[in-house]
């Protein structure tokens, strides 16, 4: 379900929460909204769902506007808030037939087993949510977001204050439903890996500005294609023999025994596929990030993609071009690899 | 990353945007899913009703009620206590003049500012319920708890009472045990609307505190000191009754006993044109406007 953001303005007292931020989330799409504290980024999920209204603008979901008809909207998109709290003295399966019977729900008993499952609950769903860890609770939040498999769910900082055992259980459940549903995601986030590492587009706002809008791989590419390579030789005569070769790459650098070349990323990849085994201890391949495209958004205040910023962009053009060099980036866009592939 | 959108089911349609719709997008133009209203009404009001029952409200009030009860009906035996049915339900009207009006009040004052607070109403905003219906509900579950607790505590002492005196005379306890659900409903709507138009706890409880302490204490002692200083017409009486919920208990019980001889206290309300009938109707007024502004203030409320 697309959700469509068209200069949106919203104002507390003098407090301005939103100054006219556009762009498009597309159907299916994991999509990120990053901003410091007091960005807006919760002022425009609760516009989102229907629990305010702008002062001008127009929020679509579905081709519906949110402020015409936001009880319509919200039996379609599922709202996990940032401080969202169940009875203490209920079950976690309670707290969800509460849930599913308001959504009216088909089906109840098979949802709630479904929605437990989904989020690793099932064997605490007796249990009174007061014997919840705060993980498990945020869990069971999410599992309420998934009753009725929505069309949209809207989470709201869903990883704040869980230890990073609870975030990675997270992470999963949001990749798997990423995989295997055609749910829009939309959530917020401090932790910029974190969105990197689930979200397809993201949109940064600072003072309710929208700062840029994108896909992730056209946010942290702005700057250039450049990446780092790391390489710490095995021997001194290895070194100078690799210094000479990555000078035909790229600027090189040396601290510590370690060179680091700055390059394309094709000619760091091609680099990297001429390093022999024996010659190398160790290298690294650094992706530019989404922290310095977020940084980079906030110090210029550039408006991103224009007016109506368009994120539709086909997430299958996204394709992790680490595959192609056979190496891989995790979240940080960090490669560490200690036996390199050798190539011819 | 997703690598399910853009499947080949997905088929896309550009749209002048620029951005592209898919034909699995959901129609929401098509008829809604969410349960019907009373049965989202009935779902808070049940949860509201088993959250007051296992946080043991439910035993905590009728506790409250059959102990105070009893223990004003069980003097009997004494030289200070009230005799019969009639003598032991204006004692017992004095008590729950004080008494409900509190009690309701400190049963309902976080009804809606307390969920606030654990997270359990942006939980429930969330969902696709009218927001009215959250605080009515809500009001609805807690009602019950407190009418079963009050017929429960205060029929306790009223079975004494049968045991005692006979059944002569029960009708007075039956409208005073009538009237006392409605005194406390009316509290425990006023807490509800406090309950809505406060963002904090401590607030709303200093506030419940207070209106307690206007209407128990102060308003019919200023109703007194301006009849005395004015000599206020009986309309002018009339209207400062019915602006005090204690006031009209106070009417509705007190007018039942020595209901058959003239100089019941029933006679000189109805010189005064306050009837049973309007009474009722006032009660009824001052359960349902606290709450209708709480079903109106709850939309407007920021979390």
């Amino acid at each position: 379900m697309r959700i469509t953001i068209t200069d949106v303005h919203k104002r507390y007292s003098d407090v301005v929460a939103l100054d006219g931020p556009s762009f498009d989330i597309p159907s299916g799409s994991t999509f990120g909204v990053l901003g410091t504290n007091g960005a807006g980024k919760t002022t425009l999920f609760g516009l989102l769902v229907g629990h305010d209204t702008p002062d001008s603008g127009r929020i679509e979901v579905g081709g519906v506007d949110v402020e015409q008809a936001g009880h319509r909207v919200r039996e379609r998109v599922a709202f996990l808030p940032e401080h969202a709290g169940f009875p203490p003295a209920m079950t976690g399966r309670e707290v969800l037939s509460v849930h599913a019977r308001i959504r009216g729900i088909t089906g109840r008993e098979r949802s709630i087993a479904e929605a437990l499952e989904t989020v690793g609950l099932t064997d605490a769903a007796d249990r009174t949510v007061s014997s919840y860890s705060n993980g498990m609770g945020r869990r069971l939040g999410l599992a309420s977001a998934l009753l009725g498999e929505p069309p949209v769910l809207v989470l709201d900082e869903p990883t704040a204050g869980l230890d990073p055992r609870g975030v990675a259980t997270f992470h999963q459940i949001i990749e798997r439903i990423d995989r295997e549903t055609n749910t829009t995601v939309v959530l917020s986030s401090h932790v910029l890996a974190e969105v990197e590492r689930l979200c397809d587009s993201v949109a940064i706002l600072e003072d309710g500005v929208l700062r840029a809008a994108g896909s992730v791989d056209e946010l942290r590419t702005a700057g250039g294609e450049h990446v780092t390579v790391t390489v710490r030789p095995s021997t001194g005569q290895e070194r100078t023999q690799l210094r000479e070769a990555a000078r035909q790459y790229g600027d090189v650098t040396e601290t510590d025994g370690e060179l680091t070349v700055t390059c394309e990323r094709g000619a760091a990849f091609e680099f990297c596929g001429g390093l022999e085994s024996d010659s190398v201890d160790h290298f690294e391949v650094h992706e530019p990030g989404l922290d310095a495209a977020f940084h980079e958004a906030l110090a210029t205040g550039d408006a991103g993609t224009g007016a109506n910023s368009d994120t539709g962009t086909d997430p299958d053009s996204n394709a992790d071009t680490d595959n192609d060099s056979g190496t891989s980036t995790d979240s940080d866009e960090t490669a560490t690899v200690d036996t390199p592939e050798v190539s011819a | 990353m997703s690598d399910h959108q853009q499947t080949p089911t997905d088929e896309t349609t550009a749209r002048a945007d620029g951005g592209c719709a898919t034909t699995a997008d959901v129609d929401l133009s098509q008829p809604t899913e969410s349960g019907s209203w009373y049965r989202q009404l009935l779902v808070v009001a049940e949860t509201e009703y088993r959250l007051a029952v296992r946080g043991r409200w439910a035993v905590a009030l009728t506790a409250i009620f059959a102990a105070f009860a009893l223990g004003l009906t069980t003097f009997s035996g004494s030289s200070v206590s009230p005799e019969g049915f009639e003598r032991t339900v204006a004692s017992l009207a004095v008590l729950a003049v004080y008494l409900v009006p509190l009690v309701a009040l400190a049963f309902s004052y976080d009804a809606i500012v307390g969920r606030e607070e654990s997270g359990w109403l942006q939980t429930l905003f969330a969902l696709p319920v009218d927001r009215s219906w959250l605080v009515i509900g809500t009001a609805l579950g807690r009602a019950v708890v407190l009418a079963s607790a009050t017929i429960i505590g205060f029929g306790i002492a009223g079975g004494f009472l049968i045991l005692e005196y006979g059944l002569s005379g029960f009708d007075a306890y039956v409208t005073f045990l009538l009237a006392t659900v409605g005194l406390g409903l009316i509290f425990l709507a006023i807490g509800v609307l406090i309950s809505t138009v406060v963002h904090e706890k401590t607030h709303a409880l200093g506030i419940a505190l207070l209106i307690w302490a206007w209407f128990v204490l102060v308003h019919d002692l200023l109703g007194l000191g301006l009849v005395a200083a004015f000599g206020l017409s009986d309309t002018a009486v009339s209207a400062m009754l019915l602006a005090n919920p204690t006031g009209i208990f106070r009417a509705l019980v007190l007018g039942t006993l020595g209901a058959a001889s003239d100089a019941g206290f029933a006679t000189v309300l109805a010189e005064a044109g306050l009837s049973t009938g309007l009474l009722l109707g006032a009660v009824l007024l001052w359960i349902s406007l606290p709450l209708a502004l709480a079903a109106l203030a709850i939309r407007r409320r920021r979390l």
